[in-house]
């Protein structure tokens, strides 16, 4: 008898026990799931930064993005129509597979002046995954931002869009698919856009350097090994460098080169840079300046180690790599911001963690944001005016390049000391393991906004929180029909 | 029951064999791959160049190593092995150690040398608990009422 019941107790006990591990499984699986179809508006919890809980109206009275638009009836300064195609690219000799855009990769450089109407005409030719067109770093009305599922549907094939908005702004920029971005941006769906000021170029000598890696190979706007550029001694030379990468690169020089530009924001007062190296972040930009040697000697800009900028004639050994990189939180000379910061109604935390759990079901070691796991991430809510203040941290082991869609922030601080030097505007920010930032934006673009890791992998795993308005309201959704996958 | 405990516990074994395999193939493949010019930063790893497919495999793989770990330790609960659920433990401690050494290594290359050396101690964990289960049973609880009394 005793022997039948300690038998029986010892299943019972062995049961408990396994249920004691698989419920909370179960439960924590079951939670992570997401719907076939959803509007990121309904995800996660809303967060308002300690400002004014308002009218947060997402449904049928509020303002649908798909409004949100440049005036209709102003006719296009500049007019470009682009047709996207999955195919095999050659780089370096070798086939890999890829996308183009008008048959290459990286797509045509679009150039507009300030104040141009920009539209782009975009027909998915061939891209079974479907495309949307972002404009990476330019600050467009919230329906032409172009991620699928939030500003759009996915233009499927045999699909067309038309993007339209005004280059207010002068500097360099990006453009790239916001649909399956991980696989379409690393396989070459993107191109570079130039703003240049209303008079003209201000250098003899204007080049843009794509940087991006196809399966492995380091190129510069699609050619493996070093770009050449002609240029004469004395003249002045501005080279527009674009990581289009999912990791930081370096760039460095064998003359010294001067930082005229992040991120299409002129840097005020720049210096000659002589034994640092420039970092620009995944998604980032930089415009460097070099003076051609009276000397006729050519200069070699290297673009990370493996390609390089040469300008003039010659073949320049590479010189050595700077052990350290320029602190842009003193570089340059102050200026007026244009806005107060301590005058900020909304702080918004935006921490960067590392934990098991499970994302959409699956196991894993994941990305957090603000201890929560995608989807149960914040949704951070301003109103029209607002001066917002972020306060980024990064303890999750590896570098984020945190991109704002929508918006240009300044750095105020890194590890609370801050910023002296010119002001440091980004919307693409490289935020290291052990590092904080507080950034400060004014939120002047109403619309639902991305504010994710531009490594776009990061961004598949579900390192993606959005910036809403109150009051607008989205009528797209990630999945569905449409199959919208915006990361 | 005890067959199933067995066969994890060798599996888990090999499984962490065929972690130190994808992980020399790796080093190598990124080895030779510079030694021919190849560049080898961030965008590289993302885009595939020789040895991150076995870079990812080896943080994915530790997932499944994981999730077998747990499988024996709840039908250890159910396998009558003597010292049965202490080995399942054991094998799955051994196991949270490893995974989070490769973590933390990402923050201190040392701890990486740990990571290498702990994985020769999952190894001999799970093979001793594989052990363990091909004695045969004793004769169960009825034998020892005392053990529950």
């Amino acid at each position: 008898m005793a022997g039948r019941f300690s038998t029986r107790a010892r299943l019972i006990v062995s049961i408990v026990a396994a249920l004691a591990i698989l419920v909370p499984l179960a439960w924590l699986w079951q939670s992570s799931l997401v719907p076939n179809s959803y509007s990121v508006t309904g995800m996660g919890y809303l967060d308002y930064g300690g400002g004014p809980v308002g009218d947060h109206d997402h449904g049928s009275t509020a303002r649908s993005i798909s409004d949100i638009v440049v005036d209709p009836a102003r006719k296009a300064d500049v007019r470009v129509d682009l047709a996207a195609e999955q195919q095999n690219l050659t780089i370096g000799g070798r086939s890999v597979p890829g996308y183009t855009l008008n048959g290459t990769s990286p797509g045509p450089t679009i150039t507009a002046h300030q104040g141009q109407l920009v539209e782009v005409h975009v027909r998915n030719a061939s891209v079974k995954s479907g495309i949307a067109l972002h404009w990476h770093g330019v600050d467009v009305p919230a329906a032409m931002d172009g991620v699928a599922g939030v500003t759009q549907d996915e233009i499927p094939v045999g699909g067309e869009f038309t993007y339209r908005f005004v280059a207010d702004q002068v500097g360099t920029y990006w453009y790239h698919s916001h649909q399956v971005s991980n696989e379409q941006v690393i396989g070459g769906l993107f191109g570079s856009l130039v703003v240049l000021p209303k008079n003209g170029r201000g250098e003899a000598v204007d080049v843009v350097a794509a940087a991006h890696t196809y399966s492995g190979t380091k190129t510069i706007n699609g050619v493996a090994g070093d770009l050449k550029v002609p240029a004469k001694p004395g003249q002045q030379v501005r080279v527009r460098v674009i990581n289009t990468d999912n990791g930081p690169i370096e760039t460095w020089a064998d003359t010294p080169f001067r930082v005229l530009a992040i991120d299409g924001y002129a840097v005020n007062g720049p210096t000659d840079v002589a034994d640092h190296a420039m970092t620009i972040t995944a998604g980032g930009r930089a415009d460097l300046g070099v003076t051609m040697p009276s000397d006729g000697k050519p200069v070699r800009v290297q673009v990370s180690k493996g390609t390089a900028v040469i300008l003039g004639s010659g073949d320049p050994a590479t010189p050595p790599q700077p052990t350290t990189a320029l602190d842009l939180l003193s570089y340059g000379s102050p200026t007026a911001l244009g806005f107060d910061p301590a005058k900020a109604t909304r702080h918004f935390d935006y921490s960067i963690g590392r934990r098991p759990g499970f994302v959409r079901g699956v196991p894993g070691l994941w990305w957090s944001i603000n201890g929560h796991l995608y989807p149960n991430v914040p949704m951070y809510v301003v109103r029209e005016g607002d001066v917002v203040i972020m306060h980024i941290d990064n303890h999750s082991g590896q570098v984020h390049p945190m991109h704002l869609h929508g918006h240009h922030a300044v750095v105020l601080s890194r590890n609370g000391v801050a910023a002296t030097g010119s002001p440091w505007w980004i919307d693409s920010l490289n935020v290291l393991e052990d590092e904080t930032y507080d950034i400060a934006f004014v939120a002047d673009n109403p619309g639902i906004w991305l504010d994710h890791c531009h490594h776009l992998k990061h961004a598949a795993q579900g390192m993606v929180a959005h910036l809403m308005y109150e009051g607008v309201r989205t009528p797209y959704k990630v999945g569905g029909a449409a199959q919208n996958r915006p990361e | 029951m005890r067959t199933a405990y067995r066969v994890l516990a060798f599996a888990i074994a090999a499984m962490v064999a065929i972690q130190a395999g994808a992980i020399g193939y790796a080093v190598f493949a990124q080895f030779n791959w510079i030694e021919k010019g190849g560049t080898f930063d961030k965008a590289a790893f993302d885009t595939g160049a020789p040895g991150t497919g076995a870079f990812m495999f080896h943080a994915l793989f530790a997932g499944a190593l994981l999730l077998t770990s747990l499988v024996m330790l709840i039908i250890s609960f159910f396998a009558k092995i003597p010292h049965g659920v202490r080995w399942a433990v054991f094998v799955l401690i051994a196991t949270i150690v490893q995974i989070a050494l490769g973590v933390l290594s990402h923050l201190l290359a040392a701890i990486g040398a740990l990571h290498g050396a702990a994985a020769l101690v999952l190894f001999g964990v799970a093979v001793m608990a594989a052990m363990r289960a091909r004695k045969p049973a004793p004769a169960v609880e009825e034998a020892v009422p005392a053990e529950v009394a």
